[in-house]
């Protein structure tokens, strides 16, 4: 009798401690979430109720025209596709390559190599931009290419920015694919280079498509460089015209809001149907070190 | 390849080299593949860089700017203005900077794990909803980080901002409205935000260890009588560890070079005397690209560098025994 009392009041505190978790875990949901519904309402209200606070009803989906007529977001939305696209293409291609390499070889070096990658990793981006910027400067003077306020110049800092991180996902991919693959497709008659292109490589797609979008994202967010490098409302991308936008007028909170939920779809878009595949990917490095 | 060596009896030193040799040779394609990858890296990181620190020694400003690493050499001029000249508006600044920046990175990196753990079990459990509820968890860290900085900014505003609407207004916590975007204030107006996007992916690295723990340690546990706060402490936290050891280490790096927020929420920040919400970077990018102080800016960069390099061997000797088991 005293057993099935035991039991129970074990059964009860496992129930209140459920509940309480539960509780907590829904306020946590709400301030995960609360900044975002907010963003969203706000990008259909009326300037002048937001500025003083009042709230009403979210009906003003005009506000979304508004901003690519009062800024040219659509040039700003263009740029930045161009530069996250390319970005990804040309970090993804060498970062395979390299990736595949200090996976499946042991050399001379390739530890070192190893370090060396994962120690770029502790530079701060700064670190290299003070001296690039002179740089480009100096090759533009001596040479008559632009850089410096040109889409190429950026693609091509991010590409190499976003290497060494993507080297070492890709690596971790390549590494869980079992090493007799490849020596079998050497049996069948495929040199080096075939064997990691026909065999290898489509069995690393879904660790190379978490890649492809983890430098989507990283390039998505940057504002250093770009902020830097770019002057002109030609070349210039996303988060540059934002802030440039938040910095030089009067700020329309409406109108921003729009921007940030308009840049923030696409994204949202991407992690959604790839999420499974992309947390796998960012976590199995971690664990599996 | 060993009998052959031995049989042309060739000696011990100029066995191993030409065995380093022969293994070159075999490799050419593991090398070739890297190629454009350390091309890359040449160019944009290791040139810059050995730049980057022969910059710190120039007296390169608005003036020198062209000659760039022909300006006059001043040796550790500006490593001493920006530590200890006491005239210049620099070393007030890179100091707040400096505080700054410890402050935040100190608070957000404990927070994103404090609350991570919490987060990562509160999701390991079984409950209706559970996927829907870890995506929503996941979102802030889909948002990019200038967003958020200026969803913030507004969220924080005095007079009509939502937080105080919230505060004040509503819950009666606080008994007036506070200025969360002046003087002190600032450090928690750029802190909050942060650790708000940077917790996913805490909870998720968390999530991914919880789940890689086997649950016969815990049935062990309950064999011998232990309560949740001891098999908390004595299974949990420690084999969470080496997963711990990398969490830290992202959030310290991308702490320490914390940029994006902080540049949205306040501009460039104004870098005066008692300003609170200036960081490292922010300060370096206003010095170097606003006031043309290539020279100063390297060596600040190069100061930062060195204290990042001791947070990394700390790190390291805290956690050496977590990373070498695999």
């Amino acid at each position: 009798m005293a057993k099935v009392g035991y039991f129970e009041s074990m059964k009860r505190k496992k129930k209140i401690k459920d509940a309480l978790a539960n509780l907590l875990l829904a306020v946590l949901v709400v301030l995960a979430l609360g900044p975002i519904v907010f963003m969203v309402l706000t990008s259909l209200m009326n300037h002048n109720a937001i500025a003083a606070g009042k709230w009403i009803a979210p009906t003003r989906f005009s506000n979304y025209v508004e901003v690519f007529q009062k800024l040219p977001f659509g040039i700003y939305f263009r740029n930045s596709l161009i530069v996250c696209t390319s970005v990804m293409i040309v970090a993804l291609v060498i970062a395979t390559l390299a990736g595949y390499s200090l996976a499946k070889y042991k050399f001379p070096g390739s530890g070192f190599i190893g370090i060396l990658i994962l120690s770029t990793q502790l530079l701060p981006g700064m670190m290299f931009l003070l001296p690039l910027y002179l740089d480009f400067v100096k090759i533009k003077e001596a040479t008559g290419i632009q850089l410096i306020n040109s889409l190429p110049g950026l693609v091509i800092v991010y590409s190499a920015f976003f290497v060494p991180f993507s080297i070492w996902i890709i690596r971790g991919f390549f590494a869980s694919i079992p090493g007799e693959l490849e020596e079998a497709a050497r049996i069948d008659g495929c040199n080096k280079f075939t064997a990691f292109l026909r065999v290898m490589l489509p069995l690393a797609v879904p660790g190379i498509v978490a890649t492809a979008i983890y430098i989507f994202l990283m390039a998505w967010d940057e504002l250093i460089f770009a902020w830097v490098l770019l002057k002109d409302a030609e070349v210039t991308t996303i988060p540059v015209g934002i802030r440039a936008f938040v910095a030089f007028t009067t700020a329309r909170y409406d109108l921003l809001m729009a921007a940030g939920s308009i840049v923030t779809v696409p994204v949202l878009i991407m992690f959604f149907t790839m999420q499974k595949k992309f947390i796998s990917g960012m976590t199995a490095g971690a664990v599996k070190g | 390849m060993d009998i052959q060596l031995k049989k042309s009896g060739i000696g011990v030193k100029e066995k191993r080299s030409s065995h380093l040799l022969y293994s070159i040779k075999q490799n050419l394609f593991a090398y070739a593949m890297l190629i454009p990858a350390f091309v890359c890296m040449l160019c944009i990181h290791f040139i810059p860089m050995l730049q980057g620190i022969y910059m710190s020694f120039l007296d390169l400003n608005m003036m020198t700017m062209t000659k760039f690493l022909k300006a006059p050499f001043i040796g550790l001029g500006n490593y001493y203005e920006v530590l200890f000249d006491k005239e210049s508006l620099l070393r007030t600044g890179f100091w707040f900077a400096l505080r700054n920046t410890a402050i935040y990175t100190f608070l957000v990196t404990f927070s994103t794990f404090a609350f991570g753990i919490i987060l990562a079990m509160l999701v390991n459990r079984e409950f209706k909803g559970r996927g829907i509820v870890r995506t929503a968890l996941l979102l802030p860290w889909v948002v990019p980080s200038y967003v958020v900085g200026m969803i913030w900014g507004f969220l924080w505003r005095q007079d009509s901002g939502l937080i105080n609407i919230i505060l004040h207004d509503i819950l009666h916590i606080l008994p007036n409205k506070p200025y969360w975007l002046v003087g002190r204030n600032q450090l928690w107006a750029i802190i909050i935000p942060t650790i708000w996007r940077g917790l996913p992916l805490s909870m998720i690295l968390m999530l991914a260890g919880l789940q890689s723990i086997s649950p016969d340690y815990y049935e062990a546990a309950d064999i011998d009588g232990a309560n949740g706060w001891q098999k908390f402490w004595n299974i949990t936290l420690p084999l969470l560890k080496p997963i711990l050891a990398i969490n830290v280490m992202f959030s310290l790096i991308s702490n320490i070079y914390s940029y994006n927020i902080v540049a949205m929420m306040f501009g460039n920040g104004a870098g005066i005397p008692g300003d609170w919400g200036d960081l490292l970077m922010t300060n370096i990018q206003r010095n170097s690209f606003q006031l043309w102080q290539f020279g100063p800016g390297a060596a600040a960069m190069m100061i930062v560098m060195f204290f990042v390099l001791g947070i990394v061997a700390l790190w390291y000797s805290f956690f050496k025994d977590d990373l070498v088991v695999k």
